[in-house]
């Protein structure tokens, strides 16, 4: 690891650690009354709002996990996929102690996946979890734009990646709110194809924009071992409509490739968000930033679907969807919420960060601002529709995920291709 | 064709759970008629805070519950915990998404069913509790408390549709009694047939006990639940044609009522419950946690219901005299 990672890693997750509440540790002796989850906003709210919240979690659940049965499946999905996905899903839970959770989703742009999973869930007293999870996956256009912080987006491609990932996982919690995680897996060599799917946008295949990649030029993908080690110090109140407490995060991740080739790597995450309210809960900061950094030594190199990337609905909200990829990303996001009504906040946001070969380039030269509204019930957020300008002019997107997406902390198959 | 293989598991997954069968009722051979009703003698002294099952049988507010497992069904959060006495509690918890909790209205209602002779298992109400899990000993969120006591031994739905008591008049009078209260989820399921023990005594006790989903409109798709304003507002008798009266209910199962419920029915359950004193449905409510002012505008419209049941009863009478 080059000097620059190791330095600027150091800070980060002292930056992170440093910004952890001094009441989250406290938070396991001192017992609290529950607290108040109604937030007024500030005008009154038509009945259907409410109404429909009340059936989408009565008929869809709230994706928590906590239930048994039939369930639609409509996460599991990546960044890109389109404005939904859907398919059935099916979790059993024996006791508070293990479960198994099957589901299978087709998307908007013809994404599809299937999944199973079964866990070992509440282990030496709550403190520990196992579990292994095996997924198939085909995702038909992806975006590529090159390599580095200044391609252009007329360089706008798109892959389609298949892939399957079967692995093992455990999670440590020795206090409720900070998650000791390693997992290990196996990733079958990806197939990469033309673009195909469903409401396609023209955009030529990556491999005719970018016919010398090193992937494309490799021909068969490698089988990869994929680990990951990391430390999730989680406060927030609510999963993805939080008011207060954060999330802090710091990850090493390690791909290896095991057909011989030269596609090992290892990255390294940090990161942290802290969400704080003000007038009675009505009004709702923000603040969240996220440093990866990767190496690899010798004459190893990442695949260009492996990289991190940056840029889209949770990140630069101004840019496309995986608008720059490179080996090192840092982002700032700011986003000051307001409760309108009872269920839909309107929000201001900045959004500021880069990618870099090297670290020391990093920089927070890409930049968007922009307003959005949220639909959420007192804890999740359904729906999000989100207006940014940037250096590339205007971006408007929905989305039924949160603004920063954390859902992804508790995703456990590799992510191929990385999402931001 | 994968866009069918995915949509069409989904359209079942999505479709299936609100396919319900609809069967006119029929009464299934006779069964004592105390397993669902018993004459309240005593109506007018009733307990309605504590309810049926007393003091004795309360939860304690002060105990620690020992967590035994979360509740994995159903739409409410929920868990099962044993009290300090060693005694199982089933919680059922407000739900972080809606406004009106389920439980505090399950326990109104049931102390009005219990009341009017219906059986009840023991339920209370605690708006928090002390309990401690893997983690410690915390302050929770509480709700709906159901003893699991060795004098009642769940053993599953009884049918809506397909009871001994179909026909008969407690059965007519618990329909219109849910439906004065605006209860939207007539469905089986909610229903459990028990096995009451008292001494060597076993007998079957048909029990309605999901009644949360009341007191507020009826409809099929996440009516408004606990809601005096819309309560007050939805229709309850829309009318009497041809010696049966309509309701304006739009939840499920209408074919329980439909053209089956006459005017003797309605001054049956009506004559029950006007029997409650004012200080009775006040305590039902201060039962559930509500405050004297926020139950006042319930009780007001309830009152307004029953006089409105006792109208079309006396109507009835007076059309078949003449």
């Amino acid at each position: 690891m080059t000097g620059n990672v190791a330095r600027l890693l150091r800070s980060a997750i002292a930056l992170a650690i440093a910004a952890m509440p001094v009441a989250a540790l406290a938070q396991e002796s001192s017992p609290q009354p529950p607290v108040s989850t109604v937030v007024q906003g500030l005008l009154p709210e038509p009945g259907f709002i409410d109404r429909a919240i009340d059936f989408a979690t009565r008929t869809m659940g709230d994706g928590g996990g906590d239930k048994s049965g039939l369930y639609p499946e409509m996460s599991n999905m990546i960044t890109g996929a389109g404005w939904i996905s859907l398919g059935p899903g099916y979790r059993m839970w024996f006791g508070d102690r293990w479960f198994f959770d099957t589901s299978a989703a087709l998307s908007w742009r013809e994404y599809k996946m299937a999944r199973g999973r079964i866990e070992l869930a509440n282990l030496a007293q709550s403190r520990l979890a196992i579990g292994g999870e095996a997924k198939w996956q085909d995702y038909t256009q992806n975006t590529y734009f090159g390599e580095g912080p200044d391609t252009p987006e007329t360089n706008r491609s798109e892959y389609r990646i298949k892939s399957v990932n079967v692995l093992g996982y455990t999670n440590f919690r020795p206090v409720q709110w900070l998650t000791i995680g390693g997992r290990a897996g196996w990733l079958r060599s990806p197939s990469l194809e033309e673009p195909a799917g469903r409401f396609r946008r023209d955009n030529p295949a990556t491999r005719s924009i970018f016919p010398d990649d090193i992937a494309f030029a490799r021909g068969d993908q490698p089988d990869y071992l994929h680990g990951e080690l990391s430390v999730t110090a989680d406060t927030r109140d609510r999963r993805s409509h939080a008011l207060s407490g954060g999330v802090y995060r710091a990850a090493w991740a390690r791909f290896s490739d095991r057909s011989g080739g030269n596609f090992s790597f290892q990255r390294f995450d940090a990161e942290a968000a802290h969400f704080k309210t003000f007038e009675g809960a009505r009004i709702t900061l923000v603040g969240h930033g996220w440093l990866t950094a990767s190496d690899t030594a010798g004459n190893m190199v990442i695949p260009f679907y492996l990289l991190p990337s940056l840029g889209g609905n949770n990140t630069l909200r101004a840019y496309s969807n995986y608008r720059f990829h490179d080996r090192h990303f840092v982002i700032a996001n700011v986003e000051l919420r307001y409760a309108l009504m009872d269920h839909l906040d309107a929000a201001l946001f900045a959004d500021a960060g880069n990618v870099a070969a090297r670290m020391a380039d990093l920089d927070f030269a890409k930049r968007s601002y922009g307003i959005g509204f949220r639909v959420h019930s007192r804890k999740t957020t359904f729906a999000r529709l989100d207006i940014a300008h940037g250096s590339e002019g205007w971006r408007l997107t929905f989305t039924t995920s949160d603004s920063l997406h954390f859902s992804r902390l508790s995703r456990r198959t590799a992510p191929i291709p990385f999402v931001p | 064709m994968m866009p069918i293989l995915v949509a069409l598991p989904l359209l079942l997954a999505l479709y299936l759970p609100f396919c319900v069968r609809v069967h006119d009722p029929i009464a299934t051979p006779s069964i004592e008629l105390k397993g669902l009703w018993q004459a309240p003698e005593d109506l007018a002294s009733r307990d309605l805070y504590y309810g049926p099952w007393g003091a004795a049988a309360a939860p304690d507010p002060f105990a620690v519950y020992t967590l035994v497992n979360h509740k994995h069904t159903g739409t409410n959060p929920g868990m099962t915990v044993i009290d300090e006495r060693g005694r199982e509690w089933s919680i059922k918890q407000a739900s972080l998404y809606t406004p009106a909790a389920e439980g505090p209205i399950e326990v109104v209602v049931s102390r009005v069913l219990s009341a009017i002779g219906y059986h009840q298992p023991p339920v209370y109400h605690m708006p928090s509790f002390i309990y401690r899990d893997d983690w410690g000993t915390h302050i929770e969120g509480g709700g709906r408390f159901r003893l699991k006591t060795r004098e009642l031994k769940d053993q599953g739905d009884w049918s809506w549709q397909r009871n001994p008591f179909v026909g008969t008049q407690p059965y007519q009078g618990l329909l219109v009694t849910l439906l004065l209260l605006n209860s939207s989820d007539l469905k089986s399921s909610n229903n459990s047939l028990y096995a009451h023990r008292l001494g060597d005594l076993v007998e079957p006790w048909y029990v309605v006990r999901d009644v949360g989903t009341s007191l507020g409109e009826t409809g099929r798709w996440a009516p408004r639940r606990g809601d005096a304003a819309r309560f007050a507002a939805d229709p309850f008798i829309t009318g009497v044609h041809d010696g049966v009266v309509e309701f304006g209910y739009r939840g499920w199962h209408q074919e329980l009522i439909r053209d089956r419920v006459t005017p003797a029915d309605v001054g049956w359950a009506a004559r029950l419950l006007s029997q409650l004193t004012e200080r009775q449905w006040r305590d039902a409510f201060l039962a559930a946690g509500y405050t004297p002012a926020t139950a006042e505008p319930f009780i007001a419209a309830i009152q307004s219901r029953i006089a409105q049941a006792g109208r079309v009863a006396a109507a009835g009478v007076a059309a078949a005299e003449r």
